[in-house]
């Protein structure tokens, strides 16, 4: 053990006010705040510079609700005593409360310089570093807390993830096999000793060692060790295929019984045989026939079947298959096979199946089609007609279908999406809003009425629309939404207001998506901790890999990229210039309005450390809209996608239009031959090159000149488009 | 259409979907909890573009009483209206179930329903087998009140 350091004379305390000081962290522990509270400015009075009590004091009214007064304290305090690792402890608790983990991890550093064996601040380091992918410094971090508490079961595991994150494979190996030395007496069917063992198969399968996975697994499934059925077959099936072992076949079959709706497993026989899933084959396609013959509920062989299937083959699976969907009213029939429709020759061999199931073959017969197949019949034709674009077509079977039955909603949701596509966007709204009124206790059909009318630019009907279904306490339907994290209706919300002219609308919503996935990014913290008290380390290594790739989510790479536009788009005088002066006023007004200070709570409730959100002063996000530093909040929203979305145009052309005014040449031309490398004929990077050359000849014609000294083996010329870059001076 | 056991991955799939369906919703930590906590009890549904059509949300109840044995619940489960009539929410069920009862010695599973949901109680009770235990009075935040629904799984 390390010797405490000496105490140094301001933080002293006479043996009364030492009492008090112990209670104080009593009182904080239990959370007996307003005692707390009373006891430290028992001892302020006599020791008004006593730095441990002030940041305590401060800490305790920031659990108040008292936020910015107490963090005034806690900033005091550490000031008065840079030593004590209870003020720079309390500094990284604040810290961390606010989500800068940075600077948190900076004080709790700190803390441990003056306390190096403290466990809760070594816990709570670890999981700043593991927030912060601080992966050497984690495994320095776990080691401290195994070497202190051996006998801590989760010790062991952290310092092996720690390793494994570190990309210290070996080590983690080691790690658990000392780790699995140590236990004694194991309950029978312990979950967490089940998981942990299903991680260290897992290693051993990462780092290759396939014989000692397989062993591990199968002694331990035998003894019951690891109970978890479906994970034990897919690590063996996946193992012996790697291992090109003959076993292999039987073991994706045992799984395919146990599932036989996972296309997984299917791929994963099929790949045994050499044959990829989708690839046209005979012997892949004799499997799957026996398989739909020997599992009969399964849709899944018959499904697949079709896809790999040609000529007569194909039609002999196809049309039992329809027929039977047709006749079972199955909705998503033609969801279902449409991408059979690349094949051009399936397509016509699928529509003569459906077309001639509605004429009986033989005209004597009085048998006519059931009339609920004779309606999904309809149904199918008309997404069939309207998917190849015969709007007309389609069209005139639904009004077929509608006079047959006006009551199916799925019919009005067809007509709605065909006059949607034929760009009729308010008739659009009222076929979907006469499909929500045949069944308005579905919130599918009341959430797809919402986005119509949005798509119409109704914004407040679609808000009254799916007000039917949202919290009846929450501020307004949309509130509700965006707390609810949906990213569907933000979506639509803030392209919505973008094509109808409200730049400041759809920038709040495209915000609102960001702040969504930043949320989901905190929303990993608490689980570096849980996870290991759980032992569920399997999925919490893939929720890691998960979240570092959190911000490639489609809604997240549109908002971005909307979001970066008011700022930065060539167009961009248009958003900031158009009559925003009465709205401004207007807005100002409701700020003022919304300023009121939040009350102080007399009773002393904890309301946690996180920083709660402020109110809502720019509810119209003009101010957001006009914000100053809009140019660098673009340039961080756009930041993560240069290395998720290196394949999307519309990223590049952002990145170019942010970095340009941001004054980065060099960034700038990166992106734009990013962009060219992609298409070199696309429209918008003709009017960027166009831009580039005007600023370069105007403002920048000097650094511009340099920076492409600098880069000109990115401006190789190679297509005819470069003879844009080679008249750049 | 692909059944499977949940990825990370899927999380944001499943609350979308959850949040076209159903009129109880859930913020991402809640899903993270299940997921964190009981990986192999939620199952997927997918389509051929990879887009969730439905799903199970599970976990198995901690307020075990002494004596008694451990069972699962369902915390949600719906079905794309779009992708319904495929038997999707019993095969969902019956892998989750299977779990529930191979890796947590689960002796039943329960979950609860509107009263006014007749859909919903008709797949549960008839096609699923599941029977009313108890009427929880005002469980919804509108005040409707719920069925409990219990199904024995030894």
């Amino acid at each position: 053990m390390s010797k405490p350091l000496a105490i140094p004379p301001k933080r002293a305390l006479a043996s009364k006010e030492a009492t008090l000081f112990k209670d104080l962290l009593n009182h904080y522990e239990t959370k007996q705040l307003k005692k707390g509270l009373k006891t430290a400015d028992q001892i302020l009075k006599k020791y008004p510079e006593h730095g441990e009590t002030l940041c305590m004091k401060g800490l305790v009214l920031a659990h108040m609700g008292r936020r910015e007064e107490g963090i005034d304290l806690v900033k005091k305090g550490v000031r008065f005593d840079l030593t004590s690792h209870i003020c720079w402890h309390v500094f990284g608790l604040i810290q961390k409360g606010e989500k800068n983990y940075e600077e948190a991890l900076k004080s709790y550093t700190q803390a441990l310089r003056f306390d190096r064996e403290n466990l809760n601040i070594l816990r709570d380091a670890a999981q700043l570093q593991t927030q912060l992918r601080i992966f050497d410094g984690l495994v320095e971090t776990r080691s401290t807390l195994l070497r202190l508490r051996p006998n801590v079961r989760q010790h062991w595991v952290g310092l092996a993830v720690a390793h494994h994150l570190n990309g210290n494979l070996t080590e983690a190996r080691k790690i658990l096999e000392n780790y699995q030395r140590t236990l004694k007496n194991v309950p029978d069917y312990d979950i967490e000793h089940s998981e942990t063992l299903l991680y260290y198969v897992h290693l051993l399968e990462e780092i290759g060692d396939l014989d000692e996975a397989l062993s591990v697994l199968d002694s331990n499934a035998k003894t019951r060790a690891i109970v978890d059925r479906t994970a034990i077959m897919e690590i063996r099936a996946r193992v012996l295929t790697r291992k090109q072992s003959e076993e292999a076949e039987h073991a994706w079959r045992s799984l395919l019984e146990h599932n036989p709706d996972c296309y997984d497993y299917y791929r994963g026989y099929l790949s045994n045989m050499g044959v990829e899933l989708g690839e046209r084959n005979c012997c892949a396609l004799r499997v799957l026939k026996e398989f739909s013959a020997s599992i009969p509920k399964a849709t899944a062989p018959r499904r697949l079947a079709l896809t790999i299937s040609v000529g007569d083959a194909f039609k002999e699976l196809a049309k039992p298959y329809l027929l039977t969907g047709l006749a079972k009213g199955i909705p998503s029939l033609f969801a279902d096979i449409k991408s059979l429709y690349k094949d051009k020759e399936k397509q016509q061999v699928i529509e003569d199946i459906v077309e001639a199931s509605l004429t009986p073959t033989d005209p004597s017969s009085s048998t006519d089609v059931e009339p609920t197949t004779y309606l999904w019949t309809l149904y199918f034709l008309a997404q069939h007609h309207a998917y190849l674009s015969r709007a007309e077509k389609a069209l005139s079977i639904l009004e077929t279908a509608l006079s047959h039955t006006p009551t199916l909603p799925e019919l009005h949701l067809c007509k709605a999406r065909v006059l949607k596509r034929a760009g009729d966007y308010y008739g659009a709204a009222r076929c979907v809003n006469d499909a929500r009124l045949l069944d308005g206790q579905d919130r599918f059909l009341n959430t797809k009425c919402g986005k119509y009318l949005l798509r119409a630019g109704m914004p407040e009907e679609a808000s009254t629309v799916l007000g039917l279904f949202t919290k009846k306490d929450a501020p307004s339907p949309g509130a509700d939404l965006e707390d609810m994290q949906s990213l569907l209706y933000l979506l639509e919300e803030a392209n919505s207001h973008r094509q109808y002219g409200k730049p400041n609308l759809a920038l709040k919503k495209y915000m609102a998506i960001k702040k969504v996935f930043d949320e989901i990014d905190d929303d990993q913290y608490d689980f570096h901790g849980y996870n290991l008290r759980k032992f569920t380390i399997n999925i919490y290594m893939r929720l890691l890999k998960w979240e570092n790739t959190l911000r490639s989510h489609p809604a997240y790479v549109t908002a971005a990229v909307e979001a970066s536009k008011p700022q930065s788009s060539p167009l961009s005088h248009l958003f900031l210039s158009a009559n925003l002066t009465d709205a401004e006023k207007k807005a100002k007004k409701k700020a003022k309005k919304a300023a009121q200070k939040v009350q102080d709570d007399k009773k002393g409730t904890d309301k946690g450390l996180e920083a709660t959100p402020q109110k809502d002063d720019d509810r119209d996000g003009l101010k957001l809209l006009a914000s100053p530093d809009g140019l660098e909040q673009a340039a961080k929203l756009l930041h993560p996608l240069s290395t998720f979305c290196a394949n999307n145009i519309d990223v590049w052309i952002a990145i170019y239009d942010v970095a340009v005014r941001r004054k980065k040449l060099l960034q700038a031309l990166t992106a734009l031959n990013h962009a060219r490398s992609l298409d070199p004929e696309h429209p918008e990077l003709h009017i960027r090159a166009v831009h580039l050359k005007k600023t370069g000849t105007s403002l920048y014609s000097k650094l511009l000149t340099y920076s492409l000294s600098q880069s000109s083996s990115l401006l190789t010329p190679s297509t005819p488009t470069s003879s844009y870059w080679t008249h750049i001076p | 259409m692909n059944v499977r056991p949940i990825r990370v991955d899927d999380l944001t799939g499943m609350q979308a979907c959850n949040l076209q369906n159903l009129p109880e919703n859930y913020t991402m930590r809640y899903y993270l909890y299940h997921a964190m906590s009981w990986p192999s009890l939620s199952y997927v549904a997918e389509d051929h573009k990879g887009r969730i059509v439905g799903y199970i949300l599970a976990k198995m109840c901690a307020e075990v009483a002494e004596g008694e044995e451990p069972h699962g619940h369902v915390t949600s489960i719906s079905v794309l209206r779009s992708y319904r009539r495929l038997g999707l929410a019993k095969k969902l069920m019956i892998q989750s179930q299977q779990a529930m009862c191979a890796i947590y010695n689960a002796s039943y599973v329960s979950l609860h329903v509107r009263k006014s949901n007749r859909a919903a109680l008709g797949l549960y009770r008839d096609t699923l087998g599941f029977t009313v235990k108890d009427i929880e009075k005002k469980y919804y935040a509108d005040g409707e009140d719920a069925y409990a629904m219990h199904l024995p799984l030894k």
